[in-house]
Parts: structure tokens; sequence; C-alpha cells
């Protein structure tokens, strides 16, 4: 057989890499997308939510035939101590309502979609094969290297996701240290369609998305997060690496914890766990960025650190697909010029502050240095449930005012007036 | 005629088919045939355990494979139709057993667990493991004889009844066959019966090397049990002798105590001790299947923790 | 030369059934599918054979249109051509119909001196379509079978039985089922996949048998089997097998 050269190669066959693969099949390109897992998603692990916005733009109206669980209603922000919780209800009416805002979808289901998506296209899929490294010419990336075999391409899309080998590999960053990554685990639960609507009274297509921030993670940097599939709840924790290498607990065990929770458990009564799974999260967002280009490679998705993790919410989906569109524009311009120099490609940075992905990173830059603050996951989710546990519990003991009562809280919680007041700006600003 | 039929190709299984085979034929009300081509005498002994009738095949040319006789006990199910034809799960029967239901156009439950007959509908209702193990099929067959084959000790043998008797009938017919049996490699019986032993220590691909069975063997005698373990340990690695493995193509096994070491723990392997009455595990990997099916599971290198638990439980017997 | 079919078939992923809580059904929503675990063994055999005597290999499944995407997997292991014998109502096929369609399509368009079967399927593992399949085209078969020549126009291979094995010959064409630890099958690299999406495929429809094969087993119900066990899980280190050495004094395994 001669020697196979694709126009390009993309590594991993998640939103980042299916959306690339698409885009640059519909014009015509030879394209080959490189899937580690038996089938694209199998083992890919996140929340459960996706925010719509970046995917509507390439194929509009996309939930007409995606795999959807339920579009997003309900949100909510709970915060936890070991008894009591106070959560935060928010609803949109436009979020029920075309183009949806969000919506919550299994991965194994969805990413097999969307890389079928660019398979239909003509891009040429190559599952269960792992990618071990790229083939350098001088300086400039040529191709690809799985096991014996060596293929080559014009240009090569690393989209291999949060542990990215491939990067550090081609010499585009270093090891991430365990202070920039989180881990998640997350077990889905399997319940009856009838019982979650009941449960979270809600209708068949719509969904509760509620993230929990406090005891649920022992108070270890992290958050909890729950996502209503249509006959499953995912329930999950992403916990910080560093805490969870000095703590003693397993993070499996925060999870059980977690499950007993008196707030968590009735929601999930009965139900049986479908699956258990872990992954790494990108945590240092824009701080923890690999080179993005060099010559004939190109970073998208978590391989770039594209996540904005806010301890409320984590967002990686849309910058996974944004970030995908942004590496397509750039080698179609590219392909253009036939120019995939370092500099040829160098204009992906322009198209990235375009749509969204590098814009949203920058503006939550500090995100991530706010988030490790400890008084986040320790004392505030004490403060607040105290403070709302005094106001709401009546027993016949002598009232008092409501300001008498925070700051009587605050003092309690050791935090100080100017430490909240300092919190409270820092967050203000970096979310 | 009609009637039940019975074959296999091993003694123990003949008489574990006939006690199946007699109850169910008085339940339809008909004759148990037995169909037999050993002309040794225990045509006597088969009356004594319940066989109306033995329909003795010609006997076999020198080279000849047992899959010669599918015409003819085709040929004789056609004429005579039998209600029921249940044959022995050997790996030989099976084949003659498909290729037989294939003749006659019906259908062949494979790996009949167990059965009963529906006096109301007058048909055979018989359960089959599907899905390596994880659900259980019942079928019923639509046309006759209704077929099963019945892995080997599924039932057990009941007690001979002095004087009863019956009558032998021998069918022929030319025996032709391309097929030629060139050469027969017996196998050396090992003296293993994981079935019967109380305490089963069984070993998966955890295991690095073959000398590493020591760590279960000294495990199973401390607790005065035998070795087992997982079909690619037999199979692939012909470590130990195939009548060790457990499972869904291998044994099924009740012990008091299941002790699974290095075993993942797929459904196939598991199936086969379904009945056991406490089933510890340890693996490494605390996400392995093999804790969803234990009462008691060790995470940890078994390099470890199996001396540890052998030193412990041989202290703990001395004191 | 041999020309070498390898039959394959595409099956639920069992690990992925679900037991629907509070009852004894199986819940097949959600299930992976895949080529059979043990048609690996068969697909590594043909292309074993074919790369020792040289000749053809071809792979050959039965299924719903769905099961189009086992194809390009199989192709990855070793056959140059496949067909795909597909309808809509190939949904749960038993052994007979099976054999029966695969026979049909065989006999109308496939040449062979040899096919081979797996020793049993992974959802069904009935053991039955071999034979069944080599009665229909009316050709000798073994079953069983840890090891294949081919020696002129025979096929010289061992049967395992239970007391030992069994070495026959058989003339071809015939058919063989084989037993896992024949081979070990070859993980398909990059260059595997790649060909494989350039090999043809050639659909063959019910209407191009223009047959119909009618099941002779009705199925009754299907239960979920099920262990209930504690689940207990402990960690190595002292404490861990003290709390076991417990375990077994109380299960009066040690006094
Ligand atoms: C616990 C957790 C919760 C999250 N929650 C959310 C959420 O609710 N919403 C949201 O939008 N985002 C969430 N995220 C982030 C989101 O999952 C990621 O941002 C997103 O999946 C990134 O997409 P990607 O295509 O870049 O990478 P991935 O989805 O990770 O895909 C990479 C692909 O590459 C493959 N691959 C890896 N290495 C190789 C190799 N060497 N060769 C070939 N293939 C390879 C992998 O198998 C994988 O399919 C969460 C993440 C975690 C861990
Ligand atoms: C139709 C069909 C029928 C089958 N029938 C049977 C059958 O009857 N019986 C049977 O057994 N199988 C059967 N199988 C095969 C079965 O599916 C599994 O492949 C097999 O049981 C796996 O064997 P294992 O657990 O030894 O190996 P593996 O699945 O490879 O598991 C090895 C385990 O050891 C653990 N481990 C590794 N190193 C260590 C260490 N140092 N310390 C502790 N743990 C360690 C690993 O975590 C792993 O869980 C059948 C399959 C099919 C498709
Ligand atoms: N639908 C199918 N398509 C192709 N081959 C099949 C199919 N079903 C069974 N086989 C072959 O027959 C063997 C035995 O299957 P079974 O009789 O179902 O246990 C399998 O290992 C396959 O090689």
């Amino acid at each position: 057989m001669a020697e196979e050269k694709f126009s390009v190669i993309i590594i991993g066959a998640g939103p980042a890499g299916s959306t690339a693969a698409y885009l640059l099949a519909l014009e015509g390109l030879d394209v080959l997308l490189i899937e580690r897992g038996e089938s694209p998603g199998c083992k890919n692990m996140y929340g459960g939510r996706m925010y719509s916005y970046a995917l509507n733009r390439i194929i509009p109206g996309f939930w007409e035939e995606a795999p959807i669980e339920r579009r997003v209603v309900t949100e909510r922000v709970s915060f936890v101590t070991p008894e009591r919780t106070a959560t935060l209800n928010f609803q949109d009416a436009h979020w029920n309502k075309e183009p949806y805002h969000s919506f919550i979808l299994l991965r194994a289901e969805f990413d097999a979609w969307l890389a079928g998506k660019a398979e239909e296209e003509g891009a040429i899929l190559a599952c269960g094969i792992r990618v071990d490294d790229v083939i350098k010419e001088g300086d400039r990336v040529i191709g690809v290297r799985a096991g014996d075999d060596e293929i080559f391409a014009d240009v090569v899309i690393v989209a291999d996701g949060g542990n990215s080998l491939i990067t550090e590999r081609a010499g585009l960053r270093e090891k991430p240290q365990p202070a920039q990554v989180a881990t998640g685990v997350k077990q889905i639960i399997e319940l009856s369609q009838d019982l979650i609507n009941q449960r979270f009274q809600i209708a068949s297509d719509e969904g509760v998305a509620n993230l929990f921030v406090g005891a649920c993670t022992r108070e270890v940097p992290g958050g909890g997060f729950l996502y209503t599939n249509k006959n499953s709840i995912s329930l999950g924790l992403v916990v910080n690496m560093a805490a969870v290498q000095q703590m003693k607990y397993k993070i499996g065990e925060l999870l059980e914890d977690f499950k007993s929770h008196p707030h968590i458990a009735p929601y999930i009564e009965g139900g049986q766990v479908m699956e258990y799974s872990a992954h790494l999260v990108p945590e240092a967002g824009y701080n923890m960025m690999p080179r993005l280009f060099d010559a004939g490679i190109l970073v998208a998705g978590d391989a770039a650190g594209f996540v904005i993790n806010l301890g409320y919410l984590v967002r990686g989906m849309d910058l996974a697909i944004a970030s995908g569109e942004a590496a397509a524009k750039t080698i179609l311009e590219a392909r253009a010029k036939e120019d995939y120099s370092r500099q040829g490609l160098s204009i992906y940075q322009d198209h990235l502050k375009n749509n969204v992905v590098l814009r949203d990173l920058e503006m939550y830059r500090q995100a991530p240095h706010f988030l490790e603050n400890s008084r986040l996951y320790q004392t505030y989710p004490h403060l607040v449930t105290s403070m709302l546990g005094e106001m709401f519990t009546v027993e016949g003991t002598k009232p008092e005012h409501i300001m008498g009562r925070a700051l009587k809280q605050v003092k309690n919680a050791g935090v100080g007036i100017t430490n909240l007041a300092k919190d409270a700006w820092k967050g203000g600003r970096s979310l | 005629m009609a009637g039940v039929w019975i074959l296999a190709d091993n003694h123990d299984q003949i008489l574990e088919l006939l006690a199946a085979g007699r109850s169910l034929a008085d339940d339809i009300g008909m004759g148990l045939h037995l169909l037999l081509w050993d002309r040794e005498e225990k045509s006597g002994e088969y009356f004594s355990y319940g066989a109306d009738e033995i329909i003795l095949l010609p006997a076999l040319a020198d080279g000849q494979p047992l899959s010669v006789y599918i015409p003819l006990i085709a040929e004789e199910a056609a004429r005579e139709k039998p209600e029921v034809f249940l044959i022995g799960g050997s790996n030989r029967c099976k084949e003659l057993a498909a290729r037989i239901a294939t003749r006659l156009e019906t259908g062949l439950c494979s790996e009949c667990t167990a059965f009963h007959f529906n006096q109301d509908l007058k048909r055979l209702e018989m359960e089959r493991m599907i899905y390596g193990g994880v659900g259980v099929q019942t079928v019923a067959s639509t046309s006759k004889p209704q077929m099963a084959t019945i892995p080997p000790r599924t039932f057990s043998p009941g007690s001979p009844l002095e004087g009863r008797e019956g009558k032998t009938r021998e069918i022929t017919g030319a025996l032709e066959t391309p097929v030629r049996v060139l050469e027969k490699k017996a196998k050396s019986k090992e003296q293993v019966n994981i079935r019967e032993a109380k305490v089963v220590v069984c070993v998966g691909r955890g295991l690095e090397n073959e000398e590493d069975l020591q760590l279960a063997r000294e495990l199973a005698e401390v607790l005065g049990g035998e070795v087992a373990c997982t079909r690619p340990i037999a199979e692939e690695l012909h470590w130990l002798p195939e009548e060790t493995y457990i499972g869904l193509s291998g044994q099924v096994i009740k012990p008091h105590l299941y002790i699974g070491i290095g075993v993942s723990g797929q459904i196939q392997h598991t199936v086969g001790i379904r009945d056991a009455k406490t089933v510890i595990a340890i693996n490494r990997d605390e996400n392995a299947a093999i804790f969803e099916v234990a009462d008691y599971g060790i995470i940890g290198d078994l390099y470890e923790v199996v001396p540890q638990l052998t030193r412990a439980i041989k202290e703990k017997v001395k004191s | 030369m041999p020309r070498i079919i390898t039959c394959f078939k595409w099956v639920v992923d069992q690990a992925d059934i679900r037991v629907v809580p509070g009852t004894d059904e199986l819940s097949l929503d959600r299930v992976g599918y895949r080529i059979s675990e043990y048609d690996r063994n068969c697909l590594e055999e043909g292309a074993r054979l074919k790369e020792q005597y040289g000749g053809e290999v071809v792979g050959l499944t039965v299924g719903i249109p769905g099961a189009k995407k086992s194809i390009k997997d199989a192709l990855s292991r070793g056959p140059e051509k496949a067909y795909f014998v597909t309808d809509p109502s190939f949904s749960n096929l038993e052994p007979g119909q099976t054999a029966a369609i695969m026979a049909a399509a065989i006999s109308s368009q496939i040449e062979y001196d040899l096919i081979i079967c797996g020793e049993g399927s992974g959802d069904l593992y009935a053991q039955q379509v071999g034979p069944r399949l080599a009665e229909m085209l009316g050709i000798p078969c073994a079953v069983f079978v840890n090891k294949i020549e081919i020696k002129e126009k025979e096929a010289i291979v061992e049967c395992k039985v239970e007391d030992g094995v069994e070495v026959l010959a058989l003339p071809l064409p015939a058919l063989i089922t084989v037993l896992p630890d024949i081979n070990t099958p070859r993980v398909p690299g990059l260059k595997d996949t790649l060909a494989a999406g350039k090999k043809p495929v050639e659909e063959i429809t019910l209407q191009d048998l223009n047959k119909s094969f009618d099941p002779y087993l009705e199925t009754l119900n299907v239960r979920a089997t099920s262990m209930e066990r504690t689940c207990e899980k402990m960690d190595a280190g002292s404490e861990g097998i003290a709390k076991m050495v417990a375990v077994l004094t109380k299960a009066g395994v040690i006094s």
C-alpha cells in the first residue's frame, strides 16, 4: 500500500475533535479522526450539561437529531453542611424555548453521534486506536504514530482531552501539577422517568442542574453536581487533585458520603448504580494553557486547557466545540495559502478570541486562584446554612434581628468581616 | 410410537437423563427410549433406571466419528416421531443434537438447565441462560420433537428399581461419513473434584506466573479446600486442568465458601458460583465486577494479601 | 489455496444489560454492541490460515441493518471482503434461522473451501449455528477445534472432547467451529483500520434470498438472574485481614 497521507489528522473524537472533523470533512478535506476508545464517548466522562450556543452555530437546531436527555429548565446552587442545605433556585422562561440554553446529555451517545456526523461527511473514523506520539520533521509535525503504524498529514489537531499526553510529547506543555488539575468522580444512578419527574417536579423533557458547595467534599476545594437524565441521575464530585493527595480518604468514599447526605439521599433512593467513572479536569484554565499551535499542529478542547471551572459550574463542552470550530477555520485558511507553518497557523489565536473561547477564559482567569480559597468550602457553607438555620428555626427561644444574627454567625464562623468583604469582592471580580 | 428419547455418550449422563426422562415420560404418559451404541452389558442396568426401550445402533467401524450416526438417528426419529428428545451436553453430542435438529427441521434448546411439562398446553417449557448468564430464557418448541441438550450434572441420577425390564430393538443401516478419526489422545484424569469441595480457592488472570499457584494452594490447604480457576487459566494458559474452571462453559459449584483471587468477575464466570454460600474476592481494582457479587472483598494486591491471609488463618487455627 | 469464510456475529455487550429495579426484567435500553468475543478467534484463525496457506478470506455476518457497524471492525481483523446479510426482521434470530439464512446466502453467491465459526455466540451461546450450517450445506463438520492444519484437500483438526483430544481428517469443503484457545486475536492497528474502510462490503437482503426463515422456538420469557450479596469491601492491611479471618470463622471453614 502506498504511504497514506491525509489533509488533517485529528487525535481524539471528543466534542473538540469531532467538531473539527465535521467542519473539515464538510469542506471536502481528507480527514482522519482517531479515537482510543472502542467507540467515541465510551470512556468519556463529564458532569452532565452542555451549553448549546456553540454547537447551534455549527449544526443549527441540533437538538432535533442529537441524543439529548433533557433540557435544563431549573438551575440550583446548594450550600451544604452535614445537616443543613441552603438552595438557590433559578428559572428563566427563555431556557425552555428554542434555542434552548443548555442540555443534559450522556456522552457515550452524544459523542458517538457527533463523530457519526463527521463520518457522514466523509471523515474516516478509526476507533480503538491510541495515538502514541506525533511525528516531526525538524520542528514541523508531519503525522502521527500509533503502535507500529505511521500516518502522515499536512496538519494534526490534538484534541485528546484533559490528560493530554500528546501535547506533552509534542513538547507543547509540561506535565500539569496536581494543584492544576481536579479529579471528577461520577455515578449514574438509574431511576424511572416518572420517579425523576415526580421527585424534581419536572416534565419528561425538562431537567434540573444542581451544584453543591460545602460538606459534599468534606470541605476540600471542589463541588458536587447532580443532573437529571431521562431515566437516571448523574451525581458526582469534582475535587482538587492536590487536596485529594493530602487527605486520607479516597475520593470514592467522598462520593458515598455525598450520596447519603440528607438532601441527596431522597432524590436517589431506590436507584441502582449503573456506571461509575473518574476523570481529570484541567482546573487552572487560562493559566495552564499549552502552546496552542506550532508548525503543523493545533491543540483544541481540554487538551488546550479550555475549561472554565467556577466551582458552581464547569464549562468545557461548549469551549471544546468552539475551539474545534476555530481549529477547522484556521486550517481552511492555512490550506488556501498552503502554509501550515507556525506563522500560517497563528490565526488560530484570533479565531479563538472571536468565538468566545479565549475571551471567556481570559475573563475568568482569576477564578482558579479564587477557588483555591478554603473558606469557600469550609466556612461559607456553614455560615449561610447556620444563618438560615437560625432564621427559620423556631424553638421558643428569644428571637433576634437578622443583622445581629448574621454578624454573630460571621463571628462564630471565625471569618472576620474583612475577609468576608475581601472574598466577596474577589469573587465578584473573578467569577 | 412417540415417546421421550434420550441419548448421551457417557454412562453418568445416561443415568442423569434416564432420571429426568423417566419423570417427564410419566408426565406425558409415554415411554422412555434410550439410544445406545455401546454393546457392553449395561442394558439391564438402564432398564432398572427407567428405560422402557433401548434402541441399539450399529457398532462404529474403526476410525468412524460419532457424527456418523446422524442420518440414521434422524431417519429413525422421522419415522417414530418422538415427542421429546433429550441429548447429553458433551462436545460431541452437542454437534449431534444440532445436526439432527436441522434434519428434523425442529428447534433445539441448547444447554437446558431446567424444564417442565406444561400439562395444559402439552408442551415442554425449557430454561437456558442467555447473555453470558445475565438472564434466563424460557423457550418452547413449536415443532416436534421438542429437543434440548442437557449439561452434565444438571440432574441427579435416580435409583435403580430391581426387576424393572424393557425391550431392546436394533436398528440397522449403512454408516458412512467422509470424516475419519485419525487419533484419539486420552487425557490423564486428574483427581480434582471442585464440585464436591466445601471450600474453593479460585485463581484468575491476576496471577502472573504459574509458580504463583502455590499461593493459592497454600491458602486452599489451610482452609481444607481445592484450587479452581477461570477459563483463561485453564484453556489459554493450561496451568490447571480443564475440569477446574468455573462458569458458563465450565463447572457450576455450590461450595460453602468461594475465594476469588485476581478474578475480574465477568458474568460468564460468576454464573458458576451463584449458589456458593459465601463469596470472597481479592482484587486490586476496586471497581472489579467481582466485588458486586461478593459478600466480602479485599481491595489489594493478591501478592500481599494472600500470604498475609494464609498466615493469619494458620495462627487462628493454632490458637 | 483455500477460500475461507469466517463468520462473526454482532452481539450486545452483556456488561451493559441492567436489571429493571425492583423487577426481574432485563433492560437493554442502553446497551452497546460488539463483535462476539469468540468470533475474534474465528476471524484470527481465518487470517492465520491465509498467512500460512494463501488463498482468500471473507467475513460473513447476519444481522439487522445496525449490525453494519461491526463490519469495519471485522474487516480490520483480516478478511478481504465482507458479506452482510441483513433485514430489519433479523433482530432476534434463533440459531436455526441464522444457519438457514447463512446457508441460503452462501449457496447463492459465496464460493468456499472452509467455513469457520466461533465456539458459541456471546449472547445466545447456543453452539448450534456452525453444525446446523454444515448440515444444511451438506458438508462435514468438526466442532470445538483448537488446531487446524490444511493438507491438500483435507483439514486435519484437533477437537477437544471430554476425555481428551480427537484428531479428525475432514475432506474440504468443510465447516469448523473453533475454541478461543486456538489463537490469540491480534489487535488491529491504525493501518489495518484504515485498510478495512476500503474493503468491499457486499450486502445481501432478505429479498435477494427470496425465502422465508421461520423460527422453531418460541421465547416465553426472559428473566434476570440475580445474586444477592453483602458486597462489603475492605482495605488490604492488618485490619482487613483480621476481619476476613473473622468472616471465615463465622462461615465455619476455620475453627
Ligand atoms: C467531572 C467532570 C465534570 C464536567 N462537567 C461538565 C459539564 O457539566 N459541562 C461541560 O460543558 N463540561 C464539563 N466537563 C468538561 C468536559 O467534559 C470537557 O471539557 C470536554 O469533554 C472536552 O472535550 P474534548 O473534546 O476536548 O476532550 P474529551 O471529551 O476528553 O475527548 C478526548 C478524546 O480523545 C481520546 N483520546 C485521548 N487520548 C488519545 C490518544 N492518545 N489517541 C487517540 N484518542 C485519544 C479520548 O478517548 C476522548 O474520546 C466536566 C469534566 C469533568 C471531568
Ligand atoms: C461465551 C463465553 C463463555 C465463557 N465462559 C467462561 C467460563 O465458563 N468461565 C470463565 O471463567 N470465563 C468464561 N468466559 C470468559 C470470561 O468472559 C472472562 O474473560 C474470564 O472469566 C476472565 O478471567 P479472569 O478474571 O481470570 O481474567 P481477567 O478478566 O483478565 O481479570 C484479572 C483480574 O485480576 C486483577 N489483578 C491483576 N493483578 C492483580 C494483583 N496483583 N492482585 C490482585 N488482583 C489483580 C485485575 O484487576 C483483574 O480484575 C466466557 C466468555 C464467553 C464470551
Ligand atoms: N448472526 C450471525 N452471523 C454470522 N455468524 C453467526 C451469527 N450467529 C452465529 N454465528 C456464528 O456461529 C457461531 C455459534 O453461534 P451460536 O450458535 O449462536 O452460539 C458464532 O460464534 C458465529 O461464528
